[in-house]
């Protein structure tokens, strides 16, 4: 049985939920921007705010924490990185090893920074319909003419109705390496190689499949273009946002 | 009279393979016809045929009197087809998503997309999933999904392609009711299976495939008995000389 990932929309009927998609867009860049130049209290301020706001909309804090297992290690990956090449007043030294105390105090800001920024974006997603977040891009696109709007608003939405698929396919393909006791083989380029191979080849011939499928339902860029609409509440929350991301640059 | 006219059809691949050889046929409107046949004996590059996936090689299909290479939009819209393997059909997001892509595709007004796609998943009694991902849904949902899918451009002509592969017992049962409500609402209705016997019993014509020709054309009842020759399985009660029950009783 297919579950919900922690990249999947969720139902509810919560303001965030309620807003126009091209409002929480622009909210979500704005933010993301001034996370990344705020500093430790801005950042604890910030995190309060974003943790009122998914225990609000019910986004499954602790589930999601666990499929953002790998995130985690790339976020400690980062730590260690800033954290060993950073120059300042030494913390560690062993042999060639020296940890700096700015090295650490960065290496938590980065990963904080991160961390907010993935959780806003899960906050986004899980409020918002996939044919909004597509209808949104091809709106902010408009103004470029040489970037073909709707054919990556189509691009996009492809990608979220089949990011699930393929995971489930790499599970698949991963459960019948195992049931032919691929554990055996310690080599770990080994073990990538066996399982990419078959989920490329599956993935490609879902593609010729679903290029047939779009044809056989008259796909064509020129299509019937969503409604978007906004109203007195989105200008409201705008300059809540605008404001409280103006109080955050300054502390 | 005729809805489809496929005459002296064949078709070869790019590797030379002969998929479709010499077949002649004519469907009247309002039929409900079952294409019986082993793999490989060209029922699915026939069906492709009928909306314009594939085009002949040689002979032509008429649908409505179009022929069919000449007008592909409209007879895309005119003959729907539901895959056999729903997960690649799917391509929306959520439900309704999906169902919405086809009359997208159309530039319908916006109003209009939104009453055929209620009206299509309230056939389909989808309409309490309408913001589900469809990824989440059992397999027999994903099926009667497609075919909202085709229901909301209003097609005259519904082709399935081995609709009944994979489900389960009360997913067959679900689909086949679908597929039977379909045609007693007025739709042509054109399956190709390996596995008749679930659906043999609703259909008023027979035609069996072999090596990309129509080798046998008529009513079920008189064909069923030479079916195995072909490599169909016979169903159950026709071999021990039985009327053939439909799945639904």
């Amino acid at each position: 049985m297919a579950e919900l990932t922690v990249f999947s929309y969720r139902c509810g009927k919560s303001i965030l939920h309620k807003l126009d998609v091209r409002f929480k867009l622009f909210f979500l860049v704005l933010i993301s921007f001034t996370v990344i130049k705020a500093e430790f209290t801005a950042l604890f301020l910030i995190s309060s705010a974003l943790m009122s706001v998914l225990v609000y909309i019910r986004f499954p804090i602790m589930s999601s924490l666990k499929d953002l297992k790998y995130f985690f290690f790339l976020i400690l990956l980062v730590f260690f990185a800033r954290a060993f090449s950073a120059t300042g007043s030494v913390l560690i030294e062993w042999r060639f090893i020296v940890i700096s105390k700015q090295g650490v105090y960065e290496g938590l800001l980065v990963c904080w920074r991160l961390f907010l920024i993935v959780f806003l974006s899960l906050a986004f997603i899980s409020t918002t319909r996939p044919s909004e977040i597509k209808a949104a891009v091809e709106w902010f696109l408009i103004p470029f003419p040489f970037i073909p709007g709707k054919r990556v608003a189509i691009m996009m939405s492809l990608i979220m109705r089949f990011m699930p698929v393929i995971y489930d396919q790499v599970k698949d393909t991963a459960d019948a390496q195992r049931a032919r006791c691929i554990d055996n083989k310690k080599n770990p380029i080994y073990r990538l190689i066996k399982l990419l191979i078959p989920v490329i080849r599956r993935t490609f011939e879902g593609a010729d499949d679903l290029a047939l499928a779009m044809e056989a339902r008259c796909f064509s860029e020129n299509r019937t273009d969503p409604v978007l609409s906004s109203s007195r509440k989105d200008w409201i929350v705008f300059f809540v946002v605008i404001c409280l991301c103006i109080v955050i640059i300054k502390i | 009279m005729n809805i489809i006219e496929i005459k002296n059809l064949s078709h070869s691949f790019l590797d030379g393979t002969l998929g479709i050889n010499g077949v002649n046929l004519s469907i009247k409107e309002g039929e409900f016809i079952v294409i019986g046949g082993q793999n490989g004996s060209g029922k699915t590059t026939l069906l492709k045929h009928l909306n314009g996936l594939l085009l002949p090689t040689k002979g032509t299909v008429l649908v409505k009197g179009v022929e069919v290479s000449r007008n592909i939009k409209k007879i895309r819209q005119m003959v729907g087809m539901v895959f056999q393997n729903a997960d690649s059909q799917i391509v929306g997001e959520t439900v309704y998503a999906d169902v919405a892509f086809g009359p997208e595709n159309l530039c319908l007004d916006r109003q209009e997309i939104e009453k055929r796609v209620s009206a299509a998943l309230e056939s389909v009694d989808l309409a309490q999933h309408a913001d589900k991902s469809p990824h989440l849904l059992s397999g027999g949902e994903k099926r009667r999904l497609s075919i909202a899918g085709i229901l909301a451009m209003e097609p005259k002509i519904i082709v399935f392609d081995e609709p009944f592969s994979s489900l389960d017992y009360p997913g067959v049962r679900q689909v086949l009711e679908q597929i039977i409500s379909l045609h007693q609402s007025g739709h042509t209705i054109i399956i190709t299976t390996h596995d008749i016997e679930k659906i043999i019993t609703h259909a008023n014509r027979l035609l069996i495939m072999e090596d990309g020709k129509v080798v046998r054309d008529g009513m079920p009842d008189k064909i069923l008995q030479e079916a195995e020759v072909f490599g169909v399985r016979m169903p159950c009660a026709t071999r021990m000389g039985m009327e053939v029950a439909s799945w639904l009783s």
